[in-house]
C-alpha cells in the first residue's frame, strides 16, 4: 500500500484539513499499536503457547500491552489465531471477526492457520490457511511457535499499524519471502507441481475407488 | 439393547409452557464453541430453569481433524506426530500408546534402558499436565495468582524436556521401537534438581488453593458422582479414580518400568469437584516419587533399537494396547493389512468418555457449578474431536 492508499484512507475518516491528518494518524496509529487487547480465542495445540504461555509468568506479553484478554469479541481489537480451524469452526470464526470492533488485526500462529500444516494433506475438514476467511496481517510460523515467536509477531504487528499498513480485504496477502530458486525453475513450475499434487489428493472418483477398495482378510 | 437417534433441533424444541404467571418456563443457551471456560470450542446446549440446569447436550465436531482418516495414509511413524496433537498435554504418553501397540504387534524388542526414559519423561509429563490443570482450574474459579504459579512451574519441566527432545509442547519423542534421541547429558542432574525445588513449591500450591473457603465452597459436593456411574459412562483415570475406584492402569497392567517403582493410586472419596482436585495433586506427588526412584538407575544401552528411517510393518491382524495418560485411559486400536501403513486406526481418548459425565452431574447444579465441573474434568477439546 502506497502513499495514495493513505490519503484515501485519511480522506475516509475525515475529510479536510491535509497537513494536521497526517499528524493525527500517526499519533493515533501509535497509540492503537501499543494497546492490543487480544480475544481469548484458541482452538487446539496452539492456545496453550500462545496465550497462556506467553501470557504467563516467564514471556508476560503484558510488557507490550497486550494482555488484557478479553473474552467478548466486542471489546477485542487483536484475534490471536491459535489452532486448527476446521469447516464447521469456519463460519463461527467469521462471526466473532465481524463482531469485533474497528480497527481490528489477525496474527495467524501456527502451520495450521498458514496453509494446514500437518493436517494439509487426505484430511477432509481442515481450512487451508485462515486467510481463507479472514484477512490475516501477520502470520508466525511453527508448530506450535515458541513464545517468543508471538512476541516477535506482536512486534511486527505494531509496526505494521505504525506504518498504516495493515490488510483490510481477505484474500490479500503480504508478498512472501522466497529464497533463491535454483537454475532452469522458474516460480511457474513449483505452483504446477504443487497444484497437481493437491488435486491429485483432492478429486476422488469414488466410483474407481470402491472398484479397487481391498477388503482385510481375516475380521 | 436399542438406541433413540434425536437431532439437536427435536431435543432443543421448548417443550413445557408456562401455565400460570408464578410458573417458570424452559429455555435454551448455548455455552461456547467461543467460551473462555470451556478451554477450546467446546459447545454445549444448556436447558435452563432459571439458572438451574435442567439437561446438557454437548455438541462435538468444531475441531474434529480427521486425524483417524489421515492415520490410514500415514506410516507408524507418521502417526506418532498425528497423536501429539491430540492430547497436547500428555503428548508423550499419547507417542507411547502408538508405539506400544506397534510395538506389541511387530514382536520389536526393548532395551531396559528405552523403558526407564519413557517411564522418566512420562511422568514429568505428568507433572506439568497436573499444573497446567491446576493453574487453569483457578482461573476458571475466579483466582489469577494460581495460574501464574502453574506456569511458573511448568516452565521449568518444559524446560529440561526441552533440552533432550527440542520442543515445548509437541514432543514427537518415544517411537516404535525407541525414542527419538538419547537423554541429555544434564537431564539426571536437572530433574533432581527440579524435584528438589518443587517438592516445597507443591505444598506452596496448597497453601495458596486447597484451603481457601472460596475454592472449598466452589468445588465441595459440587458434580457428585459415585463410582458406578463413572464407570458407566466409561470415565477413567482422575476422574475415576476421585468416585473411590482405584483403577490406574500404571498399577494393574504395568507396561515400561511401573512395575519396578514403588508408588501408590490416589483415590478419593465423595467423587465431587474437590476429589477430582485433590487426586491431581496427589498423583502429582506420586510422580515425583516414581522419579526419584528411577533416576539414580538409568542403565547403560540402546535408545533405539532400529534406524528411524526403517519402515515398520505390522504383521495382518487387529491390535489394541493402552496406556494412562494425564486424563485417564487412551486405548489405540490398529487394523493392519500386512503393509507399512494401517488399514485403519482408533483412538479411544479419555477426555471424550470423561466429557459425557456432565450430562450425568450437572443437572440439578447452577452455571458456575458447570464451569467448576468442565474444570474439575479437566478437558482437552481436540483430544474429544481428534
Amino acid at each position: 500500500m502506497g502513499l495514495v492508499k493513505k490519503e484515501e484512507y485519511a480522506f475516509d475518516t475525515m475529510p479536510g484539513v491535509d497537513v494536521v491528518l497526517t499528524k493525527i494518524d500517526y499519533v493515533v496509529n501509535w497509540a492503537r499499536s501499543n494497546s492490543l487487547w487480544p480475544l481469548t480465542f484458541g482452538t487446539s495445540c496452539c492456545a496453550i503457547e500462545m496465550l497462556m504461555a506467553t501470557g504467563g509468568p516467564r514471556h508476560d506479553l503484558a510488557r507490550f500491552g497486550a494482555e488484557v484478554t478479553r473474552p467478548s469479541p466486542r471489546q477485542a481489537d487483536l484475534l490471536i489465531l491459535a489452532g486448527t480451524i476446521v469447516k464447521r469452526m469456519a463460519p463461527r470464526l467469521r462471526t466473532l471477526y465481524d463482531q469485533m470492533a474497528e480497527p481490528r488485526y489477525v496474527i495467524a500462529t501456527g502451520a495450521c492457520t498458514i496453509s494446514g500444516g500437518p493436517f494439509l494433506y487426505h484430511s477432509y475438514s481442515t481450512i487451508r490457511g485462515a486467510d481463507e476467511i479472514i484477512p490475516v496481517d501477520v502470520y508466525v510460523p511453527g508448530c506450535p511457535p515458541r513464545p517468543e515467536s508471538l512476541l516477535h509477531g506482536l512486534l511486527t504487528l505494531q509496526k505494521l499499524i505504525k506504518e498504516g499498513q495493515t490488510i483490510r480485504k481477505p484474500g490479500v496477502r503480504h508478498k512472501p519471502v522466497i529464497s533463491e530458486i535454483p537454475e532452469g525453475v522458474s516460480r511457474e513450475d513449483i505452483t504446477a507441481e504443487m497444484v497437481e499434487l493437491l488435486e491429485h489428493d483432492s478429486v476422488v472418483n469414488i466410483e474407481e475407488t470402491l472398484g479397487n477398495l481391498e477388503r482385510p482378510t481375516g475380521i | 439393547m436399542s438406541v433413540n437417534i434425536t437431532t439437536l433441533d427435536e431435543r432443543t424444541r421448548v417443550t413445557s409452557e408456562a401455565d400460570s404467571a408464578l410458573d417458570t418456563e424452559e429455555y435454551f443457551v448455548n455455552m461456547g464453541p467461543q467460551h473462555p471456560a470451556t478451554h477450546g470450542v467446546l459447545r454445549m446446549v444448556l436447558k435452563l430453569d432459571g439458572e438451574t440446569i435442567k439437561e446438557v447436550i454437548p455438541v462435538l465436531g468444531y475441531i474434529h481433524r480427521s486425524i483417524e482418516k489421515i492415520c490410514e495414509h500415514s506410516t507408524y511413524r507418521q502417526i506418532v506426530h498425528l497423536t501429539d496433537r491430540m492430547d497436547y498435554l500428555s503428548s508423550i504418553m499419547n507417542n507411547w500408546a502408538v508405539s506400544l501397540t506397534v510395538e506389541k504387534a511387530a514382536n520389536i524388542e526393548l532395551t531396559e534402558r528405552i523403558e526407564y526414559i519413557r517411564t522418566i519423561v512420562a511422568e514429568l509429563e505428568r507433572i506439568h499436565s497436573h499444573q497446567v490443570a491446576w493453574g487453569v482450574m483457578g482461573m476458571d474459579l475466579g483466582a489469577f495468582t494460581p495460574f501464574l504459579y502453574g506456569f511458573r512451574d511448568r516452565e521449568l519441566v518444559t524446560d529440561i524436556l526441552e533440552e533432550t527432545i527440542g520442543a515445548r509442547l509437541t514432543m514427537n519423542y518415544i517411537q516404535p521401537g525407541g525414542v527419538m534421541f538419547d537423554i541429555h547429558p544434564n537431564f539426571v542432574k536437572k530433574v533432581k534438581e527440579y524435584i528438589a525445588y518443587f517438592r516445597p513449591k507443591l505444598d506452596e500450591y496448597e497453601d495458596l488453593m486447597s484451603g481457601n473457603p472460596i475454592i472449598q465452597q466452589r468445588l465441595r459436593d459440587v458434580g457428585t458422582m459415585d463410582g458406578e456411574t463413572a464407570l458407566s459412562y466409561g470415565a477413567t483415570g482422575p476422574v475415576l479414580r476421585a468416585s473411590r475406584v482405584p483403577y490406574d492402569l500404571r498399577k494393574i497392567e504395568p507396561y515400561g518400568v511401573y512395575g519396578k517403582a514403588d508408588f501408590n493410586v490416589a483415590i478419593g472419596t465423595a467423587g465431587d469437584c474437590w476429589d477430582r482436585y485433590y487426586v491431581r495433586i496427589e498423583e502429582m506427588r506420586q510422580s515425583i516419587r516414581i522419579i526419584e526412584q528411577l533416576i539414580d538407575n538409568i542403565p547403560e544401552g540402546k535408545f533405539m533399537v532400529k534406524k528411524p528411517a526403517v519402515k515398520i510393518k505390522v504383521p495382518e491382524g487387529r491390535y489394541y494396547g493402552h496406556v494412562e495418560t494425564a486424563r485417564g485411559v487412551l486405548g489405540v486400536f490398529i487394523v493392519s493389512q500386512g503393509k507399512d501403513i494401517p488399514y485403519r486406526m482408533y483412538f479411544r481418548t479419555p477426555n471424550f468418555h470423561n466429557l459425557w459425565c456432565t450430562t450425568a452431574i450437572a443437572p440439578g447444579g447452577r452455571i458456575g457449578d458447570l464451569v467448576a465441573i468442565t474444570a474439575s474434568l479437566d478437558l482437552v477439546i481436540p483430544d474429544i474431536d481428534r
